[in-house]
């Protein structure tokens, strides 16, 4: 159980019972804890926190974890940084403890131990002293243990200092707990390293634009994000890079953020391609009461060969300019959605609606080596094989007439068959004592029709092959 | 100062005409500016595309943007790889959109990026605004535009030609009279800014895909054409193969 302030104040603390409470206080509120809905508004606040340092982690059930080093200088120190930290989460209505030290386990164990007058920073190097009086449960050791040491006496973490640590081992009951203490103790006083798990990696590049008045206009969103776009392309540009992601991200000041993603297709940095892009994007910021701090960040960065264009267009060797075609891409990607963009790539299969396959653009076009076309392809092919009823018909012969969504069709002229054999290797056998479906070969007609529309049918199946039912006819595709 | 020097330094220009475009077959398809090619029924959108590829698509090389609708593909299916011409030297990049509306704004990204060396799009309709929004660029970047319209498609345009298609009876095939040969189709022109005294005309085209070669064949508007009499020079070869 959970207990808030007031109910405190009457004596009720967090980890006793709720019948013991409601006995305290009859009229007593109580709620479910939702654990799912704290961890997604902890995790909300984590991106939000995301202004003062790239790097957050969640802490528990309940705590932010951040590595500020190197960010406290765009506040003015550490204690500024705190204490503006501080201020915006009260502006946005969250209770918070605040504390900051030179390991993450000291920082825990003063975030939760600390008075409320004291200083929250302790400076890197102290952490021993300034640890000693806190309590034994800020030191995140297991239930179990911090009973056991409460046995002993040891309440306090200053008093497992003086120690011995084989003594130590000696009293719990496996080495694995007593290495636990010592693994907890150690990475509170910076003597082992603690790995440190951000919610989402560091970006390579970022660049940063804080609003002395909130911004509520979009025009004013628009600039911003040229300024922060020409900034991180001429930082990318120094040293030779080009980025896939981009991601603009709005603070709203009082709590919220609203996040635009953009990707491109090849390491980019033109700054009016990268602000093409977002400008579909730039409306889905939500200004809300205003926002005071904006933030560009570029992922995925790869180096960029600054290559020049050829003179013209028989000098290239592809025939196409690449950057032009992946600039398109991005731009119709970014307004259409992903996969709006597809190349089709020719596959070395049998069967003709396998022969080609449909991939998304992503700045390459894949060098597939292909089966030569045999015989005359339809200048349309139809997704899938639209089956048809033929009316009349000569065994191993084209259809005198079918119909073919609903209008019979009498045939004219035919020419085939072009025999297409299955691909026997993708069909696995069925399991005994089952009729599986045997692979069919395929007889190819190309038709025509007494209105002069010509067809692409085929057969699956022959008569009397002996596997299953009688052959169906199908529509591939339709010809010129 | 003379005229050789005013225009030097750009003070004069001389009036820049547009070229001519012929007005003979196939009234500027392929060259740039907007053309429209639609269906005449239901069922002639294969002709459609067989003669935008005969058309045009024969010596496009480079990038070619392929803008397609979705409920078009799901109707009549796509154009495979195998049946463009030119693989070596021709990308294709295809452009998925869900609306008519999407389909035109990616034409005309397309024409203005400068990638792209042919934009063809299959949408549902086109209005007049679009069109000529779709004109201006292409003339301006020297990019061909082709729409690939439905049968239902009857408004106004502000398109260079407007072509109406309808799939003939095959031309009769040499070596077996029982089989389709080279396909024919009926091209009524039914706008054309070029040649507006050529607009109604009816052309019968027929198409050989050995010889790359579309040819105009007359008297073929009155009905399917009746396959020649086997010979006996192919009569043998039947009897033969």
């Amino acid at each position: 159980m959970s207990a808030n302030a007031s109910a405190r104040a009457v004596g009720i603390e967090p980890g006793l019972r709720l019948t013991d409470a409601k006995a305290t206080l009859p009229d007593l509120l109580s709620e479910e804890i939702d654990r799912t809905a704290d961890l997604k508004a902890l995790t909300a606040l984590a991106a939000w926190m995301v202004r003062f340092s790239p790097l957050v982690a969640l802490d528990g059930e309940d705590g932010l974890m951040m590595e500020t080093t190197g960010c406290d200088h765009l506040f003015g120190g550490e204690a500024a940084l705190v204490a503006g930290m501080s201020h915006r989460l009260v502006q946005a209505g969250h209770g918070h403890r605040i504390a900051m030290a030179g390991t993450p386990g000291a920082a825990h164990a003063l975030a939760r131990g600390t008075g409320l007058g004291e200083p929250p920073v302790l400076p890197s190097g102290r952490e021993a002293e300034g640890l000693a009086h806190l309590p034994m449960a800020t030191l995140r050791l297991s239930p179990e243990a911090l009973t056991l040491l409460r046995r002993f006496g040891l309440t306090r973490i200053g008093q497992l200092y003086e120690i011995d640590r084989k003594a130590l081992t000696r009293r719990f009951r496996s080495r694995q707990a007593a290495d636990a203490v010592c693994l907890r103790l150690d990475q509170a006083l910076g003597r082992r390293a603690e790995p440190f798990a951000p919610l989402r990696p560091p970006p390579e590049h970022v660049e940063r634009l804080p609003c002395p008045e909130p911004l509520t206009s979009s025009e004013g969103i628009g600039d911003g994000l040229q300024q922060l776009t020409e900034k991180l392309c001429s930082a990318l540009a120094v040293q030779g890079l080009g980025a896939q992601g981009f991601m603009f991200s709005a603070f709203r000041s009082d709590g919220g953020t609203s996040t635009v993603t953009v990707n491109a297709a090849r390491p980019v940095r033109t700054p009016d391609h990268v602000l093409r892009l977002f400008r579909e994007k730039i409306s889905r910021i939500d200004a809300g009461f205003g926002i005071d701090l904006l933030m560009l960040e570029a992922s995925r960065t790869g180096p960029m060969a600054p290559g020049s264009r050829p003179l013209s267009g028989d000098l290239a060797g592809t025939g196409f300019d690449a950057e032009a075609v992946s600039g398109l891409a991005d731009r119709i990607t970014a307004r259409l959605g992903e996969g709006s963009v597809i190349l089709t790539v020719r596959d070395a299969r049998h069967p003709p609606d396998k022969a080609e396959r449909q991939i998304a653009y992503a700045g390459q076009v894949p060098e597939v080596e292909a089966a030569p076309i045999l015989g005359p392809r339809p200048v349309r092919m139809l997704n899938r094989p639209e089956q048809v009823s033929v009316m009349a018909q000569v065994p191993d012969g084209p259809p005198l007439q079918f119909v073919w969504r609903r209008r019979l069709r009498k045939v004219v002229r035919a020419d085939g068959p072009e025999r297409i054999a299955p691909e026997w290797w993708t069909y696995l056998p069925p399991a005994p004592g089952e009729r599986g479906r045997l692979p069919r070969t395929r007889d190819y007609y190309r038709i025509e029709d007494s209105d002069g529309r010509r067809y692409w049918v085929f057969r699956e199946g022959l008569y009397g092959d002996d596997r299953g039912m009688d052959p169906e006819w199908f529509v591939q595709g339709l010809f010129a | 100062m003379d005229f050789a020097t005013l225009k030097a330094k750009g003070l004069v220009r001389t009036a820049m005409a547009p070229p001519a475009v012929r007005a003979e077959f196939p009234f500027g398809l392929g060259e740039p500016g907007l053309h429209e090619i639609a269906e005449s029924a239901y069922g002639d959108r294969a002709a459609a595309t067989g003669f935008l590829l005969a058309a045009i698509g024969q010596g496009v090389c480079g990038a070619w943007v392929w803008v397609r609708q979705t409920s078009i593909v799901l109707d009549t299916g796509e154009v495979p790889e195998a049946a463009l011409p030119g693989l070596a030297s021709r990308l294709r990049l295809t452009v998925q959109v869900r609306n008519a509306q999407a389909g035109l704004w990616a034409a005309e990204e397309a024409v203005v990026s400068g990638a792209a060396n042919l934009v063809i799009a299959e949408v549902e309709q086109s209005d007049f605004t679009s069109s000529r929004r779709l004109t201006l660029a292409s003339t301006r970047h020297g990019v061909p535009v082709v729409l690939v319209l439905p049968y239902s498609c009857e408004g106004a345009t502000a398109a260079a030609s407007r072509w109406r298609l309808a799939s003939r009876p095959s031309a009769p095939n040499r070596h077996d009279p029982h089989a389709p040969g080279h396909p024919r189709w009926q091209a009524v022109i039914e706008r054309c800014r070029a040649a507006p005294s050529a607009t109604g005309q009816t052309f019968d085209l027929e198409w050989n895909d050995e010889t790359l070669s579309l040819s105009v064949v007359s008297g073929l508007a009155a009905g399917p054409a009746a396959p020649p009499a086997a010979t006996d020079e192919n009569r043998f070869r039947l009897r033969a193969g």
